[in-house]
């Protein structure tokens, strides 16, 4: 098919999925106890004072008025201010999004160039040492939560060896963030953990079912080496399983980031997405949603986009 | 000097259970310009004696005695050495058109691959020489077909590409293994025609690997016959099939149905006169919406009458299979009427519905991925009952199944085991016990011997018409096979993409078709009598204008 008619399409199934997660979120939200005004003017609040807040911020209204009250404006840019910070939600996304960008795709790039070549070689090395070793390793980075593989980092790595500082960079801008590299180690180290323990038994499995396949014997019948055999045709053909994987991985990320922001101190999406949530700040819970499930959105199109790029069997709808 | 030499092959594969001998004591020998076929049932150990000859054998074999490919020793070589050797010396060309090629990869680039792994030669030079392959194989538009990918290509052109990586680097040793097993009669015979011209060209010893009698004939110089992992039987190609000397060998040999040239004693019998058991009226059938749709039936009409047998016929793609599921009533025809026992399929619903579809008995072609493994096989041949007898007591159902698998010549106790632990011909017999455990009055059977043995094949295909004297079913007859469908059915409907392309008794039909398709079709396959094939051979490429 077409590639600009194709992304096309796929762009607007898109925007569809991304509405349908609002009305989900703005519902889930509604039904929740005690409403926002009890969050905001907390257990003294008189019943008057409840009554004039749900007023002023329309939350008297029906709920659908209310949701296309706020999808109006949505679509104005304007996401809405703060219940408890007084700032605009676009205002405190714009802040924290690219520190959280920073951290979810160093940590998903050093995740996948750590977990490629050690699934491919776990394959190679099959039923050997090499694969038990990496195997037993793996299951207990995927096993162990990310708050406590956290503070064994930040134990290890700051107090008995003091090689990097226990604080995530701090600062408002990207430009002071990435100017501390070496504060930046732990957090990224912590958040690509789990990563690379998925990924490389993705890329493991992929690997052998490959290496079983007929065309390796083809390829092998030609005299081609096994290293020819390996990255010239193995490597590709196990890759687009793990590209498919990688868009759906994205909320698992963000989740990851949640964890990590709190554990170094990063004032990122996952900071305020947390104590938005434990303020029942809904302008803000609603906006980091959206943007958690726009880059969810957006990063299964690259996965979608980059394996038509890879498999050209998926281009021809044949895959 | 022999180009390839094997002298007391052994082969053994260590499984969990122990060791298992595949190859015992195997000596051969391929001269250049002269092709062995390897023949043999399945596991008779052909196909590894082929591995262990191109060094390809799985880690799990361990190979002794000795295996020479161009005066190289093979057993015990270094991996390093044989990637030397492979695709160089001797190179191979495998069954599975369909996955032997990296999806991923252009075919022009595949077979450069091949040529740089033994030639210094430039990446442009490689690539040009690739296509001058392609061309040399009949690849139409070699320049742009390089660029394509495998599955921009048909099977046939795909088993090219195959043989032209093979005969990148001219080698003096090709090891076709069943190279035309997975293709339509028509494209194997072009196949055999290629692979015969160019060993004939360039002098190379061809190790042909096959089960197919005829293929065997067309091709072959010598035959070696495998059973059960040793060779019983060498000699020229004509010695062996035409006057064996091995008792397995004339077994085998008479098993293998043959297509039969000459007008049979009896002539064509009138078809049965009683209402059509199922008839399927200007039936088509699309798959796919939009520009993308693909027209698999255009208006078909067909029918089968009680008692007879119908056989289906054309090559891959033809529609065959789809008018089968369209008379199960498991395809929605987008066009046409089905009616099945004298009633419109396509307006039952519900209990009426499944009261008709409960007089169709269906056999399929994979015996093993049609039968559930997780049931036994009683419990496999008692779901028809389950489903459309409810009222009955589990004990009946007992009773009724133990009867159905003597009736297909099993002993009633297979009832307690796993299809797992059955042969292939087995399980077969199992998917007619369950097919006929309702007593059906149309049997619908799909290609149900192609993935067996012929000798299995053979007594398959007697019970079924043993089965079908005694209880009177019809049964409409899927098959590529003409031989096969020549000696079982009594009406054959030609399929060419879709439509009809003639029908008629299957006498008539089959011995002086009325259509050039049908008698392309029945050129093309290969009789297993090498004077007798080397005549058709001619005949065929005189029609086809080529010279012999």
């Amino acid at each position: 098919m077409d590639t600009f008619l194709y992304l096309t399409r796929r762009v607007l199934q898109s925007l569809v999925v991304i509405l349908i997660v609002t009305v989900v979120v703005f519902c889930l939200l509604h039904a929740l106890p005690g409403g926002p005004a009890r969050g905001i003017l907390g257990p003294q609040a008189t019943a008057q004072q409840i009554a004039q807040f749900n007023h002023e911020q329309g939350l008297d209204r029906s709920l659908p008025v209310q949701y296309l009250y706020y999808l109006r404006t949505l679509l104005h840019g304007d996401l809405g201010t703060s219940y408890t910070l007084n700032e605009a939600v676009s205002r405190l996304i714009e802040q924290r999004l690219p520190k959280t960008l920073v951290l979810t795709v160093l940590s998903a790039l050093v995740g996948l160039a750590l977990a490629v070549p050690l699934g491919m070689w776990q394959a190679v090395r099959r039923n050997r040492p090499v694969d038990y070793v990496i195997t037993t390793l793996s299951f207990v980075a995927y096993s162990t939560p990310v708050y406590f593989l956290g503070l064994v980092l930040v134990l290890v790595f700051t107090q008995l060896l003091p090689w990097f500082p226990s604080q995530a960079p701090q600062g408002d801008t990207l430009g002071q963030v990435l100017a501390q590299p070496n504060a930046l180690v732990l957090p990224v180290v912590a958040g690509a953990a789990s990563m690379v323990a998925v990924f490389s038994r993705y890329m493991r499995a992929a690997t052998l079912e490959n290496l079983s396949e007929d065309y390796v014997r083809t390829v092998r019948a030609g005299g081609s080496g096994p290293r020819a055999i390996l990255w010239r045709h193995v490597f590709r053909n196990s890759l687009t399983p793990v590209v498919a994987m990688l868009g759906y991985y994205v909320p698992v990320l963000f989740g990851g980031a949640l964890v990590v922001e709190q554990l170094f101190n990063y004032p990122g999406m996952g900071l305020l997405f947390w104590s938005a949530a434990q303020s029942s700040d809904y302008p803000v819970l609603l906006g980091c949603v959206l943007v958690i499930s726009v880059a969810t959105v957006v990063g299964t199109l690259l996965a979608d986009v980059v394996q038509r790029i890879i498999d050209p069997r998926v281009k021809a709808g044949r895959a | 000097m022999s180009i390839l030499e094997i002298e007391n092959l052994g082969v053994t594969f260590s499984t969990e259970t122990g060791d298992v001998p595949a190859v015992r004591d195997v000596s051969l020998r391929v001269r250049p310009g002269e092709t062995l076929a390897l023949v043999g049932e399945s596991g008779s150990g052909k196909s590894t004696v082929a591995l262990a000859a191109m060094g390809l054998l799985p880690g799990s074999a361990r190979a002794t005695g000795r295996v020479r490919v161009g005066g190289t020793d093979v057993i015990g070589a270094a991996e390093a050495d044989l990637a030397g050797l492979r695709g160089r010396t001797a190179s191979m060309v495998f069954q599975e058109p369909a996955t032997a090629l990296d999806p991923l990869t252009r075919i022009g680039a595949q077979i450069a691959e091949v040529i740089r792994n033994h030639r210094p030669v430039p990446v442009k030079d490689a690539a040009r020489e690739a296509v001058e392959l392609l061309r040399r194989v009949g690849i139409p538009e070699p320049e742009r077909r390089a660029f394509a990918y495998p599955f921009q290509l048909s099977g046939g052109q795909r088993q090219r590409v195959v043989i032209a990586m093979a005969i990148a680097n001219a080698p003096s040793l090709l090891i076709a293994d069943e190279p035309t097993t997975a293709l339509d009669v028509t494209v194997q015979a072009e196949i055999l025609d290629l692979l015969r011209g160019l060993a004939a060209d360039s002098g190379t010893g061809v190790l042909l690997v096959t089960h197919n009698m005829g293929v065997v004939a067309d091709f072959a110089d010598r035959v070696a016959v495998m059973l059960q992992g040793e060779v019983v039987e060498t000699g020229p190609v004509e010695e062996v099939l035409l006057r064996p000397t091995d008792d397995y060998t004339r077994r085998l040999l008479e098993a293998v149905p043959r297509l039969s040239l000459a007008d049979p004693p009896s002539g064509a019998r009138d078809r049965p006169v009683e209402e059509p058991v199922v008839d399927l009226r200007e039936v088509s059938v699309r798959f796919g919406r939009g520009r993308r749709a693909v027209r698999a039936l255009d208006g078909v009409s067909l029918t089968v009458r009680p008692g007879e047998t119908v056989g289906l016929v054309g090559e891959s793609g033809s529609g065959k299979s789809t008018a089968a599921r369209v008379a199960l009533g498991l395809v929605a025809p987008s066009a046409g009427s089905v009616s099945l026992f004298g009633a419109d399929l396509g307006r039952a619903g519900g209990r009426a519905r499944r009261a008709l579809l409960s007089g169709v008995g269906v056999v399929l072609q994979d015996p093993v991925a049609s039968l559930d493994a997780r049931m036994s096989v009683g419990e496999c041949v008692a779901e028809p009952l389950r489903v459309h007898r409810r009222g009955m007591s589990s004990a009946e159902r007992r009773a009724r199944v133990a009867d159905v698998l003597e009736l297909v010549r099993l002993p009633r106790d297979l009832a307690h085991r796993g299809p797992r632990e059955l042969s292939g011909g087995q399980r077969q017999r199992v998917s007619l016990a369950r097919a006929l455990v309702l007593r059906p009055r149309l049997l619908v059977a799909d290609e149900p011997t192609s993935a067996l043995d012929v000798s299995v094949q053979r007594s398959v295909l007697e019970v079924i018409r043993e089965l079908q004297d005694e209880l009177g079913f019809a049964c409409l007859f899927v098959s590529h096979d003409l031989a096969v469908v020549q000696q079982f059915a009594q009406h054959v409907v030609v399929l060419r993409a879709g439509r009809i392309e003639e029908e008629g008794s299957t006498a008539t039909t089959l011995l002086h078709p009325r259509t050039d398709y049908t008698r392309r079709l029945i050129a093309a396959v290969p009789v297993p009598d090498p004077v007798l094939q080397r005549r058709r051979r001619d005949e065929r490429r005189a029609a086809m204008g080529v010279k012999a």
